[in-house]
């Protein structure tokens, strides 16, 4: 049965975390994540769970990947400046294949930039958070229902594999006061995914031998499977090495199984990566706006097409991979195309590249303020 | 591999496959046991020698203060252990003026 | 037979990557020979090392393993610790690791008292990049990041561990393995965040840059700037400058955090009251 609940979104994001059974939380407080942290502390001893604030943004996330590579499910939230000192832990998590789900509460940037405001400015670095090669996971939550939805999705995709995944929601979506109708508890609880396990005899437990784009299968620690995990490049058994064609299979499959399991089947799970809001196949414009901006983008929507514009809005869920296949179609079929975000054009990059054109309007905002719909009707008008 | 195991009746052996010529074991030996000896195909171009098994007094420092796993002593159920002579400790100086080395060998490395 | 060091080693991994006469090797033995006479299931042990030298520690222990960023190994391991509080962790630092980058984490893992073997292998150097200074390494010796001699003071990692409310705090040197190892059984029986510096040669990159190139002439120099503590409480103020001393330096009972947060899920579990200022001696 659905449950109807009044809520945050930051409070949401903890719940489904809580739901889905997460059983540890590490972080630092940061504005606006704060609140993500302040559920959990108090949700997770209630079942067992394990909670700890700790000194800083880099142990908050350490202590959650420590968590996670003895076998728990684990959480960590922050903002903008805590994602970019996480950025070394962040690649430890990628190369070593450890689950974990990072919320992002996107506020104003760079650097300490508008902490109580509202942006949609880590975008890029969602998708390349540290150095060296992987491939990122990111989804974005664009209501109150989807920050619960996005984050249970993103524990799962998580866990399937074997990777960190970015759930984004931004200030005004994480602050959001009001009602949201949640799945059936009984049915997210059926489809919890969980990490693989190998049964086989415990001598021949080769954590990271796995084929090309498939995920490693890493056992919880202290029942037996001893291995070792590294930041390192690293073999079969999870041991150091330098070997050329051992380092290239490596990171061949570490970006393959994100990157081209998702455009070999069209996405990485069977949920939707992308809303369509009155896309018609006669529409004069295609808006294209995700997280809170995409709220307002509806409502231009509308306006525009009371107006006489047949307006239609596409929402890209998952922001990486990217939808590249549907936007392709939609760059292809649609002479006029409008990109809003609340960034100087981060998304807009992956938008031209998938659809191979440039010539867009456009309305980017990076001052902490939302866009209204009435701005955003206002430019889509200048384009006719 | 390995070899904790005594490969038969000795107070002290080597793995020689680990042992790099550090020195530490023969500069910690009270009783002028083990000298280093000349091996090209070796770390530093030395390997441990037991010279002097008879001397082996089994007090261990050289196993414990092995960094590499490479030398082992008996059990003391397990054998008979030599008491320290002075002869012996003479010796151990020798071998250390002779930077270690097994005092039949000139002691440059 | 000798000591069976096979079952606690990935034998396949030997020898080690480690110098010749590296006193990484005698730690590590010292640690093993430690483990068995905590009878410890290595199954249920949890080694977390850094980046350096000692960082390789856990590649060659045969338990659980985890080889992490630079500074980072006690936040690793307690979230290892936890969320498995029945393990048994040992963190392994060098002295840059735990010291310099990793500082803040040493003085919060002091200061929350969870159950870790913290063992910091203080060598006096940055061994594994090849001799810059680290936060130990003596005014005026020579590295490739002072190359007109050192000027930068050093911190004495045990005071620093004492300051921030480490419950056991110990040093050591590898000269002594026997008393080393004594040292790792009361760290590791002791509940609570164990504190232990364990001073090491690092002859390849500070000996040779400082006139100790061998093995020995190194260890002779840790020998003269250590002295047991009772020794060491007798010198005048001007000696115990230029001396660490060694043994157990604190060493007291107060409740672990692992032992604390069940009172936080019992209190969220309605199985007592809230906590409260009451629960605890200290009240600021």
């Amino acid at each position: 049965m659905a449950r109807e609940v009044i809520s945050t979104g930051n409070q949401l994001s903890a719940l489904a975390a809580f739901d889905v059974e997460c059983m540890f939380f590490g972080g630092y407080p940061i504005t606006p994540s704060s609140e993500v942290m302040h559920e959990m502390s108090d949700l997770l001893p209630t079942v067992g769970g394990k909670f700890i604030q700790m000194e800083d943004e880099i142990a908050g996330i350490s202590v959650a990947l420590g968590a996670s590579m003895a076998g728990t499910k684990s959480m960590t939230a922050t903002s903008g400046p805590g994602i970019s000192l996480k950025a070394e832990q962040i690649g430890l998590a990628f190369i070593a294949e450890i689950p974990l789900v990072i919320v992002n509460v996107m506020r104003g940037g760079p650097s300490t930039g508008l902490p109580t405001r509202v942006s949609q400015a880590d975008i890029g670095q969602a998708q390349y958070p540290t150095h060296g090669d992987y491939a990122s996971i990111t989804l974005c939550a664009g209501s109150l229902d989807e920050c619960y939805t996005e984050t249970v999705r993103g524990f799962n995709l998580a866990e399937q594999y074997m990777t960190p995944v970015f759930v984004l929601l931004d200030e005004t979506v994480g602050h959001m006061h009001g009602k949201a109708v949640l799945p059936d508890l009984e049915e997210i609880k059926a489809n919890i995914v969980r990490r693989k396990r190998y049964d086989g005899p415990k001598e021949d437990y080769k954590p990271y031998k796995a084929e090309m784009n498939e995920a490693a299968v890493l056992n919880p620690m202290f029942e037996g499977h001893r291995y070792h995990i590294t930041g390192l490049h690293h073999g079969e058994t999870g041991f150091p090495t330098e070997d050329a064609e051992q380092c290239q299979f490596n990171i061949a499959r570490l970006v393959g199984k994100i990157n081209t399991v998702a455009a070999e089947n069209d996405g990485l799970d069977d949920l939707a990566d992308y809303e369509e809001f009155m896309l018609d196949d006669d529409c004069d414009v295609v808006l294209i706006a995700y997280g809170s901006i995409s709220r307002g983008a509806k409502e231009a929507v509308v306006k525009l097409r009371a107006d006489g514009i047949k307006a239609g809005l596409f929402r890209p869920i998952m922001l990486w991979p990217s939808p590249a296949k549907r936007m392709k179609e939609i760059g292809d079929k649609y002479k006029n195309i409008f990109v809003t975000e609340l960034n100087m054009g981060q998304y807009l990059k992956e938008i031209e590249r998938v659809m191979g054109r440039s010539d867009f309007g456009t309305l980017h905002k990076a001052n902490g303020r939302p866009i209204a719909p009435l701005e955003m009707v206002a430019k889509v008008k200048e384009m006719f | 591999m390995f070899k904790t195991i005594n490969p038969g009746g000795v107070p002290v052996w080597v793995n020689t496959g680990n042992c790099k010529a550090c020195d530490i074991c023969v500069s910690v030996c009270p009783s002028g046991v083990l000298g280093m000896r000349y091996d090209a195909t070796s770390t530093l171009g030395a390997m441990i020698s037991i010279d002097h098994p008879e001397a082996c007094i089994g007090c261990n420092e050289c196993e414990l203060t092995c960094p590499d796993f490479a030398i082992y002593v008996a059990d003391k159920k397990d054998y008979k252990f030599a008491k320290l002579t002075d002869d012996a400790k003479e010796r151990q100086i020798a071998i250390k003026a002779n930077n270690y080395m097994s005092l039949d060998l000139v002691g440059v490395k | 037979m000798a000591f069976n060091y096979d079952q606690y080693l990935r034998v396949e991994k030997m020898p080690t990557l480690w110098c010749w006469g590296c006193g990484d090797g005698v730690i590590l033995k010292a640690c093993i020979r430690a483990i068995e006479k905590m009878e410890w299931d290595m199954d249920k042990v949890c080694v977390v090392s850094g980046i350096g030298c000692s960082g390789r520690f856990s590649s060659y222990i045969n338990c659980n393993t985890v080889h992490t960023t630079h500074g980072r190994t006690i936040a690793y391991a307690t979230g290892v610790k936890l969320t498995r509080p029945d393990a048994h962790v040992i963190v392994v630092a060098g002295d840059g690791d735990a010291l310099a980058i990793g500082g803040n984490h040493t003085i919060h893992g002091c200061r929350r008292n969870i159950d870790l073997n913290f063992i910091l292998i203080n060598n006096f150097i940055y061994g594994l990049t090849n001799s810059q200074i680290s936060p130990t390494t003596p005014q005026g010796m020579w590295c490739v990041s002072a190359q007109n001699g050192n000027i930068d003071p050093t911190f004495d990692a045990c005071k620093l561990a004492i300051g921030a409310g480490a419950t056991f705090v110990a040093r050591e040197t590898m000269l002594d393995p026997k008393k080393l190892e004594k040292i790792f059984v009361k760290g590791f029986s002791h509940k609570g965040f164990s504190f232990m510096d364990i001073m090491s040669n690092c002859h390849i990159n500070l000996g040779r840059k400082n006139k100790m190139a061998s093995a020995m002439e190194n260890l002779e120099w840790i020998d003269s700037i250590t002295t047991p503590l009772k020794k060491w409480e007798a010198l005048s103020p001007e000696e115990q400058m230029n001396k660490f001393p060694t043994g157990v330096l604190r060493e007291v009972q107060q409740a672990e955090y692992c032992d604390m947060y069940d009172m936080v899920i019992a209190a969220a579990q309605g199985k007592r009251g809230k906590i409260t200022q009451d629960d605890f001696a200290k009240k600021i």
